[in-house]
């Protein structure tokens, strides 16, 4: 037996290892009702241990050359930067300021759309929380499109989140350590997400091929889809957000399988060969940072104050309505209005007269068919004219000058 | 291509490093692989952890250790993909066994042995990494032989420049 062992051992070492794998193999694979086998999404205890063995020993010396460079490269820019850097600074925090007024602007009325959004029943998701990270490591393989990003469990990343630019998508968080993460790339065969042609409003399934280009599974050959044609997240995958980029559409294949259903290859919007920075949703639920609710608070007392002068005004004015004397007393006869009043001594003067009235000019209004249609207008009583003079001291009612006198009595115009 | 009998090569030929390069060569590569990838894009036709796998097993001369090496390498290799852990793990615990094996065998200094070598190799693991995701897991893979001959070209050339790099770190006696 020692001697079959001595004489093989090479053999023996070699299938003791590659049953040892193989057997490890079978615990990850599972094999679901529809008579397909699909890796176990969740890792069992001993892969996710090999796992973070992995990434514990390979992360720290990949991110100190990534670092290094990122240093080196930005070392001469920076300096370049540098100049002018104080007025730009100044600049800046002046649109900063203006910024958050708006800011809190907009999201009260974000706030305001999304709760009139609940009323009528949408499941609408807005993006109020994202960490920023730095994408640093890949797989190092292309059959699998994932890379690594410096933040983890610590900032509270949790599987399932998504990652994306300014420019588009880039993926979800797939496994997440301590201090890093590890992303599914959208680019990657196993990957999915929902998505939507912007103007046909076709919908259909996002996923890699065996290159890493993105392409849009299912959909019934349609003449409407041009190259061009953004693309965006549908929302019903329930981890990107709805109306986010993806992409443009490249070109129209046919799909190799089923004759009736065509294959849309996409370009991507965000670059994915070459990701540095990236943004994790960490939530859609409205969460307000205290200098952000501090802006909304200030934003609403402004808008609150506004009403309360205007009511404040109308109600001085109907206050200051009610004391001053009226022109017209609806309970005395009109020979005993105010207006005639000769005791006081700063009365209202009256309207001035019209140069040739009409039906307008006041005491000329008439009815259709009333007498005064064929008669003509009665003149208008002119005040006789009494020259002011206050500094007598009669108390008689002052009178405006003159201005003019009808030369002819007034005549309705036909 | 001189044919040596297995015992007599392995006796006058087995490479020796220092301690330190059997552990600091296999992590770099382990490390630029994955993150090299991220600075050349899409042309990361390479596998450096197979190339080193085949340069200490071609030059070790014993099929356990470039077993060993090769099984470790792959087995970091999926620890880094999303990808079940294993199946790098067998196609380069077949390429260590295989490269060991013939490295007893002939002489393998020769530039253009290298580069068969390590073309074949490389192609070699491969069909071993698809026929054991595809068959012996049954699970859809996406796949294309035209990258992966791209990558079987771009480890030969790799090899050739950075074999001789190798060989000055080895031990003299």
């Amino acid at each position: 037996m020692d001697s079959f062992f001595a004489r093989y051992r090479n053999l023996v070492v070699l299938l003791a290892i590659l049953m040892a794998q193989i057997a490890g193999l079978a615990v990850q694979v599972r094999h679901n009702s529809t008579g397909i086998n699909t890796l176990d999404p969740s890792d069992p205890s001993g892969v996710r241990l090999i796992r973070l063995w992995g990434n514990a020993i390979i992360s720290p010396p990949e991110r100190l050359i990534h670092g290094t460079r990122i240093g080196l490269s930005s070392l001469w820019t920076n300096y370049i930067d540098l100049r002018h850097v104080r007025d730009e600074n100044h600049d800046l925090q002046e649109t900063v300021d203006r910024l958050r007024l708006e800011q809190a602007a907009l999201l009260e009325d974000a706030r305001q759309g999304q709760r009139l959004q609940a009323l009528l029943g949408f499941q609408e998701k807005y993006i109020y929380t994202t960490v920023a990270a730095q994408a640093y490591g890949s797989s190092g393989s292309d059959r699998s499109h994932v890379f690594y990003i410096d933040k983890g469990s610590r900032e509270d990343l949790k599987p399932d989140m998504a990652v994306i630019t300014a420019d588009g998508i880039v993926g979800k968080v797939r496994d997440v350590f301590l201090h890093t993460a590890q992303v599914l790339a959208v680019n990657d065969a196993t990957s999915g997400a929902g998505v939507i042609l912007e103007s046909t409003r076709i919908r259909g399934i996002l996923r890699g091929d065996a290159v890493g280009r993105l392409e849009v599974v299912g959909i019934l050959a349609d003449q409407r889809i041009q190259p061009g044609e953004k693309v965006l997240t549908a929302g019903g995958d329930l981890i990107f957000p709805r109306g986010l980029p993806v992409g443009v559409v490249e070109k129209v294949v046919p799909d190799p399988d089923r004759d009736a259903f065509i294959d849309i290859i996409v370009k991507p919007a965000a670059h994915l060969e070459r990701l540095d920075e990236v943004l994790v949703i960490t939530s859609t639920e409205p969460r307000f940072s205290p200098q952000e609710e501090q802006d909304i608070a200030a934003s609403e007392s402004q808008k609150a104050v506004v009403p309360t002068a205007i009511k404040d005004q109308v109600k001085a004015s109907e206050i200051m309505a009610e004391k001053l004397p009226g022109l017209i007393d609806p309970n005395l006869p009109p020979d005993q209005q105010p207006l005639h009043d000769t005791s006081n001594p700063n009365p209202a003067p009256p309207p001035p007269q019209p140069l040739h009235a009409d039906e307008f000019s006041p005491g000329a209004a008439t009815t259709p068919g009333s007498e005064t249609d064929k008669a003509p207008a009665p003149r208008p009583q002119t005040p006789k004219p009494v020259v002011p003079h206050a500094a007598e001291g009669n108390g008689s009612k002052p009178q405006p000058a003159e201005v003019s006198k009808p030369l002819t009595a007034p005549q309705r115009n036909p | 291509m001189s044919l040596l009998s297995a015992d007599s090569r392995r006796d006058f030929e087995i490479r020796r490093y220092p301690l330190l390069v059997y552990g600091l060569v296999p992590l770099a590569s382990l490390v630029l692989q994955a993150w090299l990838p991220r600075v050349v894009g899409r042309y990361d036709w390479f596998d450096l952890p197979l190339v080193i796998t085949v340069y200490f097993a071609l030059g070790r001369r014993s099929p356990i250790q470039g077993t060993i090496m090769g099984a470790g390498m792959g087995l970091f290799e999926d620890a880094l993909s999303h990808h079940a852990i294993g199946v790098n793990g067998i196609a380069k615990t077949v390429v260590g066994f295989l490269a060991a094996s013939v490295g007893i065998r002939i002489e393998v200094e020769n530039q253009i042995v290298r580069l068969l070598l390590n073309f074949s190799l490389s192609l070699l693991s491969s069909v071993i990494y698809f026929f054991t995701y595809r068959f012996l897991l049954g699970l859809a893979l996406e796949w294309s032989w035209l990258t992966e001959l791209m990558r079987a070209v771009g480890n030969s050339l790799i090899a050739i420049v950075l074999f001789p790099s190798l060989d000055r770190l080895q031990m003299r006696e």
